[in-house]
């Protein structure tokens, strides 16, 4: 059995979906597309149910992606039920994708959710509605479970006999004169096919116009002019007017107000977070504290996951071994060196530099969920709408730059709130030029090297370029490579709400462990990769200049020279390619001391080092991320080439207009 | 005028959905409609997008979609002053509560009087003198 789950977005749809699958899920993407798609499956009274999660949407128009996959789906995979989710807290507006739906299946289960909340505002007569409707409705609150097992129920033996909505007589008689031309032709689902002509929709015009209806296209035209001229507006508005009279009838019909009145608890927030001066200062203030609370909690998580896998020199000489030895010496006890070499300090290594980091990314995607959960993000859009706009963005896209500063894995993944294609897209290409925590952590250390006295001077200019950066590639795409229509920005600004302990667990856990599942298998194998360059040929010392990439290095260093790169600097890029704070030991290995490093490079290669390390490819764990967030090899590529393509014109600027001016020598 | 024109606070009461494509769908979908009463919440900071109330529901819009919509500006009851007459434009609610006001004269097009502002509100209407609740006079739409 198939069943598919619909609803306007923000109605709880996620909640049910993992409420009615449990642990039992697969996240992927729709065919060809960044759109996120959910399937699970349940055990049910001896029923094995698969259920798809449908993109939220307000309507299905062919207007938008979502709307298109969603009714498609519909069409083309006939499921058993469609699980109908609606807001009850917002009836009338959730009722109006109920009537499109309905004229594209009659097996709908309507879930009321939010009734607790609901509750609150109206006194609903679930057993009217039923009545009127002719299917199963029933009330459930997602967060707590409840209704659910319900939901399966009706959804397995539930009565479907639905009164469809009526359109005016005139129309009605319309639709039917049309209805009859389109049954000649066997179309699926002819009503559907026969009102979405007379709507004009341009999808279904080319896909009956496939088939050679044309009788059917006249006909729509003509009857189309006809409803224009009897009530005096356009197609599109009167539709809309007549599904809408229909829900805004249902639920006069089904909810008494309970009259409490007043101002509410998100308006008066709202009062406060959007206000006119404060609402961008409280924004920075909460960023601030949250990236804190970030790092603050992360660190000594990282601390111990360093331990456990690299161990721990000890102060007076000696060291405790650390996961890596002691299984790299339980191997070489039975298997070649170079073996055991190559999966402990190749690939388990990589895997160790990864996980250091993923109690950040954990933390980041719980400040992610919080901000959403609470109705706080759409705030954000709200506020930041406007900067964003300029280079090509939403307001919702200022997130995943924030995020960007801690870590651009889960902030590749917050593009998922962007409801555009083009413009996660556009977000996507941006991203990996902010400079995340482990490259802030390399400029800390190299500044506090070589730039004793001017370290903030130093880096604040970074943080500048970059931003400066990101604002023009961000302006020049969205004018170029990432242009597009202008997609409307019209978005519901929630109430608040408090989010859960558990649907905040759910989300964070749901989002790092794709993280760690899908992104971990390349990460392994890139760094496996890593190791055969540092570590052959068989016998030199690891990462020296005789190894591959120490050869590479010596090779590539006449053209480094033009960037001031010397080709310690490019070994020590090569292995940030894991993980950019691995700059940091790479540096430590290759001089030992601090002063051999500043006896290696002068201030301003030094400076035009770090230019390149802020723009050159992002780490492997990001680039995994780009790949499974887009399906693209070939946008994986696009990121690293414009990453080099910056690193390379920007540090050359640097050492050459630093050259020429004498400074730093 | 246009939606966009509405000062904070104000009301306003649709009367065409333009626009071509997607906007037009969207705004449509939200349920902004002829006859759908609008109120401007508050503008955000940097000056747009803005925030208006709609059908109970809170949603944002940015100034160059609001200018799609024409609207004609409307006050809620419990705002007039007292001492001026007023015509009724749109009574917000479900059949019963039109059909509570209608037995008190209160229905589209008819002209009412405000007697005394608050509390409670006294209005006189063509079959008398009555008296009416805050939270009814909100959803009484007059110009
Ligand atoms: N009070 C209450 N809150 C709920 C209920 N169901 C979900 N929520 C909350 O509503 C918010 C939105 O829930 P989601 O499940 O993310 O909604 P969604 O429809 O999947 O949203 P999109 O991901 O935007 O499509 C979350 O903060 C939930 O905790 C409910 O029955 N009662």
């Amino acid at each position: 059995m198939l069943i598919a789950l619909a609803g306007n977005p923000n109605t709880g749809k996620s909640t049910i979906f993992n409420a009615l699958t449990g642990a039992h899920q697969h996240i992927g993407n729709w065919p060809g597309v960044t759109v996120e798609k959910k399937e699970g499956h349940v055990e049910f009274e001896g029923e094995s149910i698969k259920i798809v999660d449908l993109p939220g949407t307000y309507s299905l128009t062919s207007y938008s992606l979502e709307e298109l996959i969603a009714r498609n789906f519909i069409i083309e995979e006939m499921p058993d039920v469609v699980i109908d989710v609606v807001d009850a807290t917002n009836l009338e507006r959730n009722l109006y994708l109920f009537t499109e739906l309905l004229e594209l299946t009659g097996k709908i289960v309507i879930a009321l959710n939010m009734f607790d909340e609901a509750r609150r505002k109206y006194k609903i007569n679930v057993k009217r509605m039923r009545e009127i409707l002719g299917l199963p409705v029933i009330p459930t609150v997602a967060i707590k479970g409840h209704g659910i097992k319900e939901l399966l129920q009706e959804s397995l033996h539930g009565n479907f006999a639905p009164k469809g909505m009526e359109y005016p007589d005139d129309v009605e008689r319309r639709i039917q004169k049309l209805l009859k031309v389109l049954e000649k032709y066997k179309v699926k689902n002819p009503r559907w096919h026969a009102i979405k002509l007379i709507e004009n929709d341009g999808e279904v015009i080319k896909k009956i116009q496939s088939i050679g209806a044309r009788d059917a296209i006249h006909l729509a035209e003509h009857l189309r002019h006809e409803i224009e001229d009897i009530y005096g507006d356009d197609i599109e508005t009167l539709f809309a007017s007549f599904r809408y009279s229909f829900a805004h009838g249902l639920f006069h019909e089904v909810a008494e107000p309970i009259n409490v009145g007043g101002v509410t608890l998100t308006d008066m927030i709202d009062h406060v977070v959007a206000h006119k001066i404060f609402g961008i200062p409280i924004f920075l203030v909460i960023m601030y504290l949250a990236f804190n609370f970030v790092f603050e909690v992360a660190a000594p998580f990282q601390d111990a996951i360093d331990l456990i896998f690299n161990g721990k020199d000890i102060a007076g000489g000696g060291h405790i071994n650390g996961l890596i030895d002691i299984s790299y010496n339980w191997m070489a006890s039975f298997m070649p060196n170079w073996l055991a070499s190559f999966i402990n300090h190749g690939m388990l290594r990589g895997l160790g530099a990864v996980l250091t980091f993923t109690p950040i990314i954990m933390l980041l995607f719980l400040i992610l969920s919080v901000l959403e959960d609470s109705g706080y993000l759409a705030r954000v859009a709200f506020l930041m709408d406007r900067l964003m706009r300029k280079i090509g963005l939403e307001g919702r896209g200022i997130i995943s730059i924030m995020l960007g500063f801690g870590c651009n894995v889960p902030a590749i993944m917050s593009t998922r709130a962007l409801r555009n294609e083009r413009e996660r897209k556009l977000s996507i290409a941006l991203n990996p030029l902010i400079p995340c925590g482990a490259r802030i952590q390399v400029f800390a250390f190299i500044t506090s090297i070589f730039f004793v006295s001017h370290k903030a001077v130093v880096l604040w200019s970074l943080l500048l370029l970059s931003m400066v950066v990101v604002a023009l590639v961000g302006f020049v795409y969205s004018r170029t490579i990432f242009k597009g229509r202008a997609e409307p920005f019209v978005m519901e600004l929630p109430p608040y709400r408090l989010p859960t302990i558990k649907g905040l667990g759910v989300h964070m856990w749901e989002k790092s462990e794709g993280f760690l599942r899908k992104a971990g298998t390349i990460i392994i194998g890139a760094a496996g990769i890593i190791w055969l360059f540092a570590a052959l040929p068989w016998g030199v010392e690891y990462g020296s200049q005789a190894s591959y990439i120490g050869q590479i290095a010596n090779f590539l260093a006449p053209l480094g020279h033009a960037f001031g790169l010397t080709p310690e600097a490019l070994i020590s890029l090569f292995f940030g390619f894991f993980a950019k704070e691995v700059v940091i030991d790479t540096f430590t290995v290759l001089f030992g001391t601090k002063s051999a490093m500043l006896a290696s490079m002068t201030a301003l290669q030094a400076y035009s080092f770090l230019v390149f390390l802020l723009f050159y490819t992002p780490c492997v764990a990001t680039l995994a991320t780009v790949y499974q967030e887009t399906r693209s090899w070939k946008f994986v590529l696009f990121v690293v080439l414009e990453g080099f393509l910056l690193a390379i014109f920007f540090s050359f600027l640097v050492y050459q207009v630093g050259t020429l001016l004498g400074v730093g020598g | 005028m246009k939606l966009s024109d509405l000062k904070v606070g104000e009301s306003a009461l649709v009367t065409k959905v333009e626009g071509k494509g997607a906007i037009h769908r969207r705004l449509l979908s939200m349920g902004i409609l002829p006859g759908t009463v609008i109120r401007m919440v508050r503008i955000s900071p940097l000056g747009d997008p803005i925030a208006y109330e709609i059908r109970g529901v809170f949603i944002s819009l940015r100034r160059d979609e609001a200018k799609y919509i024409e609207v004609e500006k409307i006050v809620p009851l419990n705002l007039v002053p007292p001492g001026e007459r007023v015509r009724v434009i749109l009574v917000d609610g479900g059949p019963g509560f039109m059909r509570n006001l209608s037995e008190m004269g209160i229905t589209p097009g008819k002209m009412v009087e405000i007697l005394r502002g608050c509390c409670p509100m006294s209005v006189r209407t063509e079959l008398g003198v009555f008296q009416v609740g805050m939270g009814i006079a909100s959803r009484v739409f007059v110009r």
